[in-house]
C-alpha cells in the first residue's frame, strides 16, 4: 500500500516536473497576436490521409523556411464539423467539391487572391469555373477521382459497361461502394440520368433498379475503398465499384488488377484546396496552393497519391504507366457532354429526403 | 471437490474466446506480411517494423497519446475517488441529481460531447481574445476533456465498491482512536483500493483509444494514435499500422504478465 502511493506520488512528480512546459500561448494584454499564430512559420494543413508526398511537403518547408502541420480526416462531415466548431487553426483545408459551398456559406472561407496564384493556368479549362464554385473565388482543384469498374483481369475481363452491375445478367460476383451518392449516381448513368437528378421519376426509376441489384445473388456487400481493392487483389469478387485511385495503387503490386470507365459515363469528385477565412497564414497558404498548382510538383502529387490532376501541365511529367490508363485521364469530350457528373450538392429537402430514403432501404434489406 | 465443466459449455467458452482473440492474432501476423495491402499472404517480412520506427508522425502521436492517457488518469482518478467517496459519506439534498450528471458523461453520445467542448473551447477562447489573451487547442484541451468523461467512470466505480459499507465504519474507527484522517487511510481507502485501481484502469484504457473527442477537442498539429489510425480508413491503413498494434498488444500482454507476478500473494516459507 505505502509503496503504491509513494510510486504514484513519485510518478506525478516526474511527470508535472519533467513535463515539457508548452510554449505559452497567451500574449501581454493589448499586445499584437501571439507568437503561435500568423508568425508567417507555420502552415497547418486539414487534408485526407496519405493525400500528400511528404517529400513535396519536405521541399516546400525546406524552400520557406516553414513547418508544415498536416491533420487528417476520414470524411468531408467530419472535417466540416471540426472547422465549423472553430476549435482548429488551420490554413488549408482539401474538401471535395460538393462541401465547398457548404463550407462558404458557413462564412469558413476566404476568397482567393488569384494575383498570388500564378501557376493557375496550369489547370486544364475544363476543371475551372465548375458549377461547384463559379469563377474559382474560393477553391482551386487539387485531385480529382473518377469512380470505375475495377476487375482482376486474372478472374473475369469486363465489358466498359454499367450493365456489368445493374443489368439482367447475375453470374459475376460485385461490390459496390459504400456511398449513397456514388451508388445511386451510377444506377442513375446507367438508365441515362445525372447524378445529381431532382427529378421524383428518375430517382423512383433508380430505385427500382437498385432494389434488382441488391437482390441479386452476386451481390457482395457494400465497401469502402481499401476493402474492395483487397477482394480484387485477393480474387474474391469479379466486380467491384470503386475510384480509381484507390485501385490504381494496387498495381504496385498486382498489375491484374485494373480499372475502366463505363461508357454510360460515372461520377467525379474533385478535392479542392481552399483557404480559411480564420487562416493565421494566408500569404504562406497562398504560395502553398501555388506551390501545388506548379506543373511537376502537381505530377508528383498524382504519382505519390495515384489520384488524377486536373493540371494539364503536369501530364508530360507524370509517370508513365498513369499516362497510359484511360481510366485516370477520361477524355476532355466526356467532360463536355455530361458524361462525367460531379457530385454535386442536393439542394435540401424533398431531394435530399428521396437520396436519403433510397439508400436507408437500401442498406437495412 | 471442483465439479468437472459440462464439455459444451467449455467448447462455447472456447468459441467465445477464439471470436475474441483470432482478430488480434490476425493482425499481429498480417504485420508481418511482405504486401502493402495484406490481402493475401506474401512471404514474411520485418520491414514494417522498420518503415514504423522511421514514422515521426506515428512516434509523436504515441508520445501524445501516453502523455494525455498517463497525465489524465492520475488527475481523474484523484477527483473521481473524492466524487465517489463524497457521494458515499454524505447524505446531500441533491444526490440523485448528482448521481444523474455523473452518469450523463457516460451515456452521451461521444460525437455530442465531442462538439460541445469543442464549441465550448472556442466561446472561452472569444472571450479571452477580447481581453488581449489566447490559447490554441492542443494538449490542454484534450486532457481536460479526457478528464471530463474519465471521472464518472472513476466515480461510479469507487461508489459502487463502497455501496455495501455504512457510516458505521467510520465510526467504529474512530471510537479506536483513530483520527479523521487516519480512519480514511487505514480503513475508507483500502476498502475502496479494488474500485480506485479499477476505476483507473479504465479511465486509462478510455483515454488510450479514445477517437472521437480528441478529434474535436485536439485543435491542429496534436495527434493521438487512435485519431491518427482512423482518419487513415479512407484510404486504407497500412500495414505499419498493423506492426504498430502488435506492438501495443505485445506491451499489454507483458504488462499484465508482470503484474500478476508482482502481485501474487508470496507464500511464506
Amino acid at each position: 500500500m505505502k509503496r503504491a502511493a509513494l510510486l504514484a506520488g513519485a510518478g506525478l512528480l516526474l511527470l508535472s516536473g519533467c513535463y515539457r512546459v508548452q510554449k505559452p500561448a497567451q500574449a501581454q494584454p493589448g499586445a499584437a497576436a501571439p507568437v503561435t499564430r500568423g508568425d508567417g512559420k507555420t502552415l497547418r494543413v486539414f487534408i485526407w490521409s496519405e493525400y500528400i508526398d511528404p517529400d513535396l511537403v519536405k521541399v516546400f518547408e525546406k524552400a520557406n523556411g516553414v513547418r508544415v502541420v498536416l491533420d487528417t480526416f476520414e470524411s468531408n462531415e467530419a472535417m466540416l464539423a471540426k472547422l465549423q466548431g472553430g476549435g482548429a487553426q488551420y490554413d488549408l483545408a482539401v474538401p471535395s467539391n460538393y462541401v465547398v459551398q457548404t463550407m462558404v456559406r458557413a462564412g469558413l472561407l476566404q476568397p482567393l487572391d488569384k494575383s498570388r496564384l500564378p501557376n493557375l493556368k496550369n489547370i486544364a479549362p475544363g476543371f475551372l469555373n465548375a458549377d461547384y464554385d463559379p469563377g474559382n473565388v474560393y477553391s482551386v482543384p487539387y485531385q480529382y477521382a473518377a469512380t470505375g469498374l475495377a476487375y482482376n483481369r486474372e478472374r473475369y475481363v469486363p465489358q466498359d459497361t454499367w450493365a456489368e452491375i445493374f443489368g439482367a445478367d447475375d453470374r459475376r460476383s460485385f461490390v459496390l461502394l459504400d456511398d449513397p451518392r456514388e451508388v445511386i449516381g451510377a444506377a442513375l448513368k446507367y438508365l441515362g440520368f445525372s447524378a445529381n437528378t431532382t427529378r421524383v421519376e428518375e430517382l423512383r426509376a433508380a430505385r427500382d433498379l437498385l432494389r434488382r441489384v441488391v437482390a441479386k445473388k452476386g451481390f457482395q456487400g457494400f465497401d469502402g475503398g481499401p476493402g474492395t481493392r483487397n477482394k480484387l487483389l485477393a480474387k474474391t469478387v469479379d466486380l467491384g465499384q470503386i475510384y480509381v485511385g484507390d485501385l490504381l495503387i494496387a498495381t504496385e503490386e498486382d498489375e491484374n488488377v485494373q480499372v475502366l470507365l463505363p461508357r454510360q459515363g460515372t461520377t467525379i469528385s474533385m478535392d479542392t484546396l481552399v483557404v480559411l477565412k480564420r487562416s493565421p497564414n494566408p500569404a504562406l497558404a497562398h504560395r502553398f496552393i501555388d506551390f501545388i498548382l506548379d506543373a511537376e510538383n502537381g505530377a508528383q502529387l498524382s504519382n505519390y497519391t495515384y489520384y488524377a490532376t486536373p493540371n494539364a501541365a503536369a501530364r508530360p511529367y507524370l509517370d508513365d504507366f498513369l499516362k497510359d490508363i484511360p481510366a485516370l485521364n477520361p477524355p476532355a469530350a466526356w467532360l463536355a457532354d455530361g458524361r462525367l457528373d460531379f457530385i454535386g450538392e442536393l439542394p435540401a429537402g424533398r431531394p435530399q429526403r428521396l437520396y436519403d430514403r433510397i439508400w436507408t432501404e437500401l442498406k437495412s434489406r | 471437490m471442483m465439479r468437472r465443466t459440462h464439455p459444451a459449455l467449455s467448447a462455447w467458452a472456447w468459441l467465445v474466446y477464439a471470436f475474441l482473440y483470432l482478430p488480434i492474432i490476425v493482425l499481429v501476423v498480417f504485420s508481418f506480411n511482405d504486401s502493402r495491402f495484406g490481402a493475401t499472404w506474401a512471404g514474411f517480412t520485418t520491414k514494417w517494423y522498420g518503415v514504423l520506427f522511421a514514422r515521426a508522425d506515428v512516434r509523436e502521436a504515441l508520445a501524445h497519446t501516453l502523455e494525455i492517457a498517463l497525465i489524465s488518469t492520475l488527475v481523474s482518478t484523484v477527483l473521481g475517488t473524492l466524487v465517489g467517496l463524497g457521494l458515499w459519506r454524505y447524505t446531500l439534498r441533491f444526490r440523485t441529481a448528482l448521481t444523474g450528471l455523473l452518469v450523463l458523461p457516460i451515456v452521451v453520445p461521444d460525437v455530442v460531447m465531442g462538439v460541445s467542448l469543442l464549441m465550448f473551447y472556442s466561446f472561452v477562447r472569444q472571450g479571452l481574445e477580447r481581453a488581449g489573451w489566447t490559447f490554441d487547442n492542443g494538449f490542454w484541451t484534450v486532457l481536460l476533456a479526457h478528464v471530463t468523461f474519465q471521472i464518472s467512470y472513476v466515480a461510479l466505480t469507487v461508489r459502487s465498491r463502497l455501496a455495501g459499507y455504512g457510516p458505521e465504519l467510520e465510526e467504529a474507527a474512530r471510537d479506536l482512536g483513530a483520527s479523521g484522517w487516519e480512519s480514511f487511510r487505514r480503513v475508507v481507502l483500502p476498502l475502496a483500493m479494488p474500485g480506485v485501481l479499477a476505476g483507473a484502469l479504465l479511465a486509462f484504457t478510455l483515454s488510450l483509444d479514445d477517437f472521437v473527442v480528441t478529434y474535436f477537442t485536439s485543435g491542429s498539429g496534436f495527434s493521438t494514435l487512435p485519431v491518427l489510425i482512423y482518419t487513415n480508413v479512407k484510404r486504407g491503413v497500412t500495414p505499419d499500422i498493423n506492426a504498430l498494434s502488435a506492438l501495443l498488444v505485445l506491451v499489454t500482454v507483458v504488462a499484465i504478465v508482470a503484474a500478476n507476478a508482482l502481485l501474487r500473494p508470496r507464500r511464506d516459507a
